[in-house]
């Protein structure tokens, strides 16, 4: 089955135009990642207009591309300057930079290419075998699971994304009341118009997402005159020869590292919202644990990039996982690629698998193909991204605001468009003064409509609102939903307050109960493990006398990739 | 008890405000027979948990005292400068679109906006009208013959 759906999709993707437009997508993202100030979240926004003309699969596989290439660009600044290119690649630039600082600035950037290419492989694979299964699971969720699936994916968005937990919450109401303007989908009636017309229809998903993320990111970045009127990079980045075989050779060598690093990020990218932001950094802290020599880390050891690298990339595949199975972004960019797919009327959901197997596989095998693809262009984007770099940030925001308009025009032909994108942008560029993360939003206001449908069935079929709490699935996700609230103060308390020692241990016997629920023999034992394991906590942190640990050097936070 | 509001005390009632409007709004919502939920629902559950979070917002804000940073800061004029020059551009070539349409706009909107950032000088505005004149000319030309969207062409051009 597996093998015939490859095949099928091999025939939709392998074809020149295609494989053109991936390139031309990988190696828009490999730039786009490099320079900072830019974000993939925006280079795939700003793809999007130009996918409206072409076939789902041609669309979705130049995204597709372009996800990949930002995730990989974002190392190309970090080594050569010491500034990342994207939050991807934060931890990359730990040991990037003073490898490239040593003389080897080839050896970094080959390190770099492959740890990145080995990790989006990995999770390509793990793509293409574990969505199917997940997907199996989606089939057993009911509505009420569905409603509390969505609510765990805003709140943990909600907590990851900034200082302040409330203003993550309230930014995520934000977007599910702005989901609701207009023609509702369950009684077609008209909501929050107050009068006019232009809102009946409510408001088109691309236009808000572009004001929300890429004019009001252009605004900040010319906030600053003098930063806007130098070139987007002042230290001077020099061409380098990327060296391949001392790169294979060297990751060669730490392959455990690779696997461990891949695996965290493909399972941060299932994670409904966290995305590579975050898996660069826990691979990097896991990776110190686990060296024999963690003092070199931070000078310029290959580990640090190894890890770094190979889980920014493998999230983009745990992120297509719960985006294919289940129709829930795994963060900010499956979100723009959930609305892509909406765009072309592809609607994923646990059964879109099963029935337009060709398609699905299309866009694992367009995620496996990029990442060759991402190997290919790396010498070329280095380039391009030197002569870009020599470009003024206001020159490039003028530009691409003029074609934000021309993009979201082209939607629908309406100059609302370009109206909506308007007040999005400002709204975007006050939350973002104000301190209000935007990723919640986003999220909600793409899940809006799902988590109102979901509710709407489920009352439909009982009006029990216990339902929600006595079955299994709906259960675990408003437990992990109440935990990931917590979240943010455990970060911050940890190694500080003696309740945070309870935290794990809490949280695993807590997870406990739904999968005892849910029958059957593997979710029960995955049950008994996890209260062995909350146990086993306990009893080790009673015996070594409640004593805090020190807290991670690297705080975990999610910031748009 | 002026100095004691802060930022966020005043982005807190605003958001209570907002939400009072919303659930005033919500009443005028048609009403139907048919449907498990009323079309009023999920937005006065939503605008519900909004009105707490606002209120909790309001409560630590109140709570954290004046904030001694924004006494310090520069003026507001000085600093979002460029972003509301922008912003005011960006209206002015919304509102000029049936006018001058996509491609004259467009052009007038980057050579103003790039000027308007950048510096002035006689070779940076002819840099500025090149760079205006090249980007929205290649992005017209791409959507008008290759993705084939009709832009919005202005009265002027539609004259010629």
């Amino acid at each position: 089955m597996l093998i015939e759906n490859v095949i099928g999709a091999f025939g939709e993707v392998v074809q020149i135009k295609i494989l053109l437009l991936m390139a031309l997508g990988v190696l828009s993202g490999l730039i786009a990642g490099a320079i900072p100030g830019f974000t993939i979240t925006m280079a795939v926004v700003l793809t999007l207009p130009f996918t409206f003309g072409l076939s789902t699969v041609e669309g979705l596989a130049t995204m597709i591309g372009v996800f990949v290439g930002g995730l990989s660009g974002g190392l190309m600044s970090g080594v050569l300057t010491g500034i990342p290119g994207t939050p991807s690649s934060v931890a990359t630039t730990f040991d990037g930079f003073p490898m490239a600082r040593k003389g080897r600035p080839g050896l970094a950037l080959g390190i770099g290419v492959w740890s990145s290419f080995f990790g989006g492989i990995f999770s390509a694979i793990l793509l293409m075998t574990l969505a199917p299964q997940l997907a199996r699971i989606g089939l057993e969720f009911g509505p009420w699971d569905y409603f509390s699936l969505v609510l765990f994916a805003l709140t943990i968005t909600a907590s990851l994304a900034g200082e302040n937990l409330v203003k993550g919450l309230i930014a995520g109401a934000l977007g599910l009341l702005v989901a609701t303007i207009g023609e509702d989908d369950i009684n077609g009636v008209a909501r929050f118009n107050f009068g006019t017309d232009a809102l009946k229809q409510g408001f088109a998903f691309l236009p808000v997402l572009v004001g929300l993320f890429a004019f009001s990111q252009l605004m900040s970045d010319v906030q600053d005159t003098k930063a806007a009127r130098k070139p987007l990079m002042e230290k001077g980045a020099k061409a380098v020869r990327v060296e391949h075989l001392a790169a294979v050779k060297a990751i060669a060598g730490n392959w455990i590292n690779l696997i461990r690093s891949s695996l965290i990020g493909v399972f941060t990218g299932i994670l409904p919202a966290a995305g590579g932001s975050i898996s660069n950094i826990l691979a990097y802290d896991q990776a110190k644990k686990a060296s024999k020599r963690p003092q070199d880390f931070g000078t310029g050891c290959a580990e640090g990039i190894v890890a770094s690298e190979s889980a920014n990339n493998a999230t983009a595949g745990g992120a297509l996982i719960t985006m294919m199975a289940l129709g829930i972004p795994g963060d900010v960019v499956t979100a723009v690629m959930l609305g892509a797919l909406l765009i072309h009327d592809v609607v994923p959901s646990p059964s879109f698998i099963g029935d337009q197997p060709v398609l699905a596989y299309s866009i694992f095998l367009a995620f496996f193909l990029a990442n060759f693809l991402m190997l290919g262009t790396q010498a070329i984007a280095l380039r391009a991204f030197l002569m870009v770099t020599r470009i003024p940030m206001y020159m490039l925001a003028g530009v691409i605001l003029t074609y934000c308009a021309i993009g979201v025009f082209a939607l629908h032909n309406v100059t609302f468009d370009i109206w909506t994108l308007f007040w999005f942008g400002l709204l975007g560029y006050i939350m973002r003064q104000l301190g209000f993360p935007l990723a919640p939003m986003i999220l909600g206001v793409v899940l809006g409509g799902i988590a109102e449908v979901n509710l709407s069935r489920a009352l439909a079929i009982s009006d029990d609102l216990g339902l929600f709490i006595t079955r299994p699935w709906s259960l675990f996700f408003l437990i992990i939903a109440i935990f990931s609230m917590v979240f943010p103060w455990y970060q911050k308390q940890r190694g500080r307050k003696p309740w945070t020692l309870g935290f794990l241990p809490a949280l695993c016997l807590a997870l406990a109960p739904p999968l005892f629920m849910m029958g059957g023999i593997p979710r029960p034992i995955v049950g008994g493990l996890l209260v062995a394991i909350g146990v086993w906590l306990l009893v080790s942190r009673h015996r070594q006398g409640w004593q805090l640990e020190p807290p991670e050097e690297h705080e975990v936070h999610l910031e748009e990739t | 008890m002026v100095g004691a509001i802060n930022r966020d005390t005043v982005v807190a009632v605003f958001l209570l405000l907002f939400c009072g409007v919303f659930y005033a709004a919500s009443f005028q919502i048609e009403q139907t027979s048919y449907g498990t939920i009323g079309a009023e629902v999920w937005p006065r559950l939503i605008l519900a948990v909004m009105f707490v979070l606002s209120s909790i917002y309001l409560f630590q804000s109140v709570r954290k005292g004046p904030d001694e940073a924004a006494r310090h800061e520069a003026g507001f004029l000085s600093r979002y400068r460029n972003a509301i020059l922008c912003y005011g551009l960006f209206l002015a070539f919304l509102l000029a679109l049936d006018f001058l349409g996509m491609l004259l706009g467009g052009i007038a909107f980057v050579f103003l906006a790039l000027s308007v950032l950048g510096e002035r000088t006689p070779r940076q505005l002819a840099i500025h009208a090149l760079v205006a004149v090249v980007s929205v000319g290649a992005m017209w030309a791409i959507f008008t013959f290759a993705l084939r969207v009709i832009l919005p062409e202005g009265e002027i051009l539609a004259i010629w």
